[in-house]
């Protein structure tokens, strides 16, 4: 008895954080759905008429674009989140061992976090730059290059090159919480390890990553998650260019809604995006839930 | 009897009734007042917001009953945010902005018909008075009009003339002179480009393909307003885009890096005096004059090019930009007045000083004013330029769809790809008449 008035009054408390999610977030999902069923054509008449899934079967089996974006949008994702953790566990490593000034490191390397996307955006054109840029400065000057590489200009480069800013953006949240994690490893086991011969390489192998394993797939999975939507880095970079080379998902969806005005097209196209995002959802919510139940053991 | 010094009932009650009148009077008065709302898409930059709104203290001057609340539109979010305006229905009561606006809007009911203001202006003469019929006709659609013009956006080519007679080249008329001088005056080495200009996935790169279209006597749409980008047009606009793009890969004169250009990123290279010729707008004029006066002197304006299509189709693309009323306003009649009272011939000239060059007049009287005259720069636009100037539907009216084919940057597509080898100017120009054709259909 006691229990469940304990347990109505949780309800109770948390109702309010319940009513502002389905506010929020539910209560979008759900119109996107509509959007995505209706014509929404926002240059012709009726544009609330139901469609059912024209816009889902345009999508999936008529214009190539789609999955020319979802490629595109897949490998942004991938060699993102995987060079932000490869970046983000070498400082973490780096900087959990006693060495001069680490706590300021340590600050220093979260600011590209703290810099607002639209910042960090521009900041990269100017570095860029083929005629203004400093790298491309500090490049020809030291000789390394005889002429400016067009990092934005070339097809082939532009992916690599919102993605290396997608990195940088990336790397502070993936290193703090590693470097949260990697003080749990107790020292004592690796001292034991080294008493019984184990190298460097060794204790990293199996000492220091099955610790982090749980905390490197959580972020890693997060990292998926927020670089799969991403936006403004590539649109204000590129603009989805050159020739459709950064065109990811997200710079398609804001294409063809706010120029294109097509919502309802848009919303079909979004809605897939999120099913994608679920996959990630789940498996992290799985990891998740796997993690804290063999702590509470 | 003696009376007490508080009131009595009848005292009272009158006190009250006064208070009540003086009450209802305070609201009457301030039901008098309406509040509107502006938007603005190209006036916000700390000159030009400075400049309207003495404009609009003016306006509110003239119109006690009106009051006028501006809220800057950035360029960005244009889109956005008036689609989510328009999904609840919170649009401005009135606004300026992109080109195509008025039509889109219109296609979804959203516009009120300003049909009375131009049957006011047939009248009262400023519709004779307007430079160019397209100016107008453009916003006219299923028979209505729903926009009007207030001002001409251009799209020059700019030159160093200091490098031109340094080579001892004339400036440029024609298609063949142009590359020569531009493949002459190509001199990297020194930091020096032939031509530069924006070909960058933006819609800015799709503005000077347009010109060049008209000149090899290609359109989108033919005068009845059907698609004709890759059918009857096609040759010419092939034509058009292999001249342009060949600058950048077959002549190789412009900065390497045009492919990721926006509109800043030309200007900047032109204003920075490296490059002999720089396709820009009209806001390059004031560029120069606040960034790099002493270029000012070597700076001239090309006459519109004649290429294969010849006279006929000697002409450069340019926005008329409009201004409309939302048709769900509950103060419609007075963003009308207020409408009728911003575009009059002399009214906007504070906004004209403000950014040289950037807005130009639709009106005659206009044009040719003390501050043109006294500005060489503006005297050479005016006369090489303005002249020529058309939309991009032409030999078409408006049409909603055009405001697509610019926003999704559908003949922009064309001049990046082409510039970074993804396509042939043919499959180009034929991939972009596809989506253009989905889209007519839908």
């Amino acid at each position: 008895m006691y229990l469940q008035r304990r347990a109505r009054f949780a309800y109770f408390l948390i109702l309010p954080a319940v009513i502002v999610i389905a506010l929020l977030d539910v209560y979008p999902i759900i119109e996107g759905v509509i959007v995505s069923l209706q014509n929404q054509n926002q240059m012709r008449a009726n544009p609330e008429a139901f469609v059912g899934l024209k816009h889902y079967s345009r999508a999936l089996f008529d214009e190539q674009i789609f999955w020319y974006s979802l490629g595109r949008s897949l490998v942004w994702t991938v060699f993102a989140v995987a060079g932000g953790y490869v970046v983000a566990l070498a400082l973490a490593l780096l900087l959990n061992m006693e060495i001069w000034g680490r706590g300021i490191f340590r600050a220093l390397f979260l600011i590209p976090w703290v810099i607002p996307d639209v910042c960090t955006a521009l900041l990269w054109k100017w570095l860029y730059g083929d005629e203004f840029g400093v790298i491309n400065f500090l490049l020809v000057k030291s000789g390394i290059v005889s002429k400016p590489v067009l990092w934005l200009s070339d097809p082939n480069l532009a992916m690599p090159a919102v993605i290396f800013v997608q990195i940088w953006k990336l790397y502070p949240v993936m290193f703090i919480v590693l470097l949260a994690a990697l003080q749990n490893v107790p020292k004592e086991l690796h001292e034991a390890a080294t008493i019984d011969g184990a190298n460097v390489r060794q204790r990293f192998v199996y000492i220091t990553m099955p610790f982090l394993k749980k905390t490197s797939v959580i972020i890693t999975l997060l990292g998926c998650i927020w670089t799969f939507q991403a936006f403004d880095i590539i649109y204000l970079l590129t603009g989805g260019g050159p020739a459709n080379a950064t065109k990811t998902l997200p710079t398609l969806i804001y294409d063809k809604a706010f120029w294109g005005l097509e919502m309802g097209y848009a919303a079909a196209i979004a809605m897939l995006m999120l099913a994608g995002l679920l996959v990630f959802s789940i498996a992290y919510l799985l990891v998740y839930r796997t993690k804290t139940q063999a702590e509470a053991v | 009897m003696i009376r007490d010094k508080g009131l009595n009932r009848r005292e009272t009650l009158a006190a009250a009734m006064g208070g009540l009148f003086m009450l209802t009077a305070d609201e009457a008065s301030a039901q008098a007042t309406t509040n509107m709302t502006f938007w603005t898409v190209r006036l916000n930059t700390p000159e030009l917001s400075a400049a309207l709104k003495a404009i609009l203290a003016d306006f509110e001057k003239d119109n006690p009953g009106i009051k006028v609340k501006h809220e800057p539109v950035s360029g960005n979010l244009v889109y956005p945010k008036f689609l989510t305006a328009i999904r609840g229905q919170s649009m401005p009561d009135v606004a300026e902005a992109y080109s195509y606006h008025p039509l889109q809007f219109a296609a979804v009911d959203q516009m009120e018909p300003m049909d009375d203001i131009i049957d006011l202006w047939q009248k009262n003469g400023q519709l004779a008075n307007i430079f160019n019929d397209y100016a107008y006709k453009k916003f006219f659609w299923k028979g209505k009009y729903w926009g009007v013009p207030y001002n001409l956006d251009i799209r020059p080519i700019y030159y160093r003339k200091d490098l031109l007679e340094a080579k001892g080249i004339k400036p440029p008329k024609t298609w063949a002179e142009f590359q020569a001088a531009c493949i002459a005056c190509n001199d990297p080495a020194s930091g020096t480009f032939g031509a530069v200009f924006p070909a960058g996935d933006f819609h800015i790169a799709q503005h000077f393909y347009m010109s060049f279209m008209f000149q090899a006597g290609g359109s989108i749409l033919d005068k009845d307003g059907n698609l004709v980008f890759g059918t009857t047009a096609k040759d010419a606009n092939v034509k058009a885009l292999t001249f342009l793009t060949d600058l950048a890969t077959k002549h190789k004169v412009t900065p390497p890096g045009i492919a990721s250009y926006n509109t800043d990123d030309a200007h900047t290279i032109f204003v920075q005096g490296r490059a002999a010729f720089g396709f820009g707008t009209g806001g390059v004029i004031s560029r120069i004059m606040k960034e790099n006066p002493s270029l000012f002197d070597k700076v001239g304006i090309l006459e519109v090019l004649e290429g294969p299509a010849g006279p006929s189709g000697k002409l450069t693309a340019a926005f008329y930009n409009p201004m409309f009323v939302w048709n769900k306003s509950p103060a419609k009649e007075q963003a009308k007045t207020f409408i009728k009272w911003f575009i009059q011939p002399g009214r906007l000239e504070r906004l004209y000083e403000a950014a040289p060059g950037q807005h130009w007049p639709i009106f005659k009287s206009d044009i040719n004013t003390p501050r043109v005259q006294n500005n060489r720069l503006l005297s050479e636009a005016l006369t090489k330029v303005v002249p020529y100037s058309t939309d991009f539907a032409y030999p078409g009216y408006g049409r909603p769809e055009m405001g697509v084919i610019d926003g999704e940057k559908m003949f922009a597509g064309p001049v990046n790809q082409v510039v970074v080898g993804a396509k042939t100017p043919e499959k180009a120009v034929m991939d972009a008449h596809e989506e253009m054709k989905k889209l007519f259909t839908s």
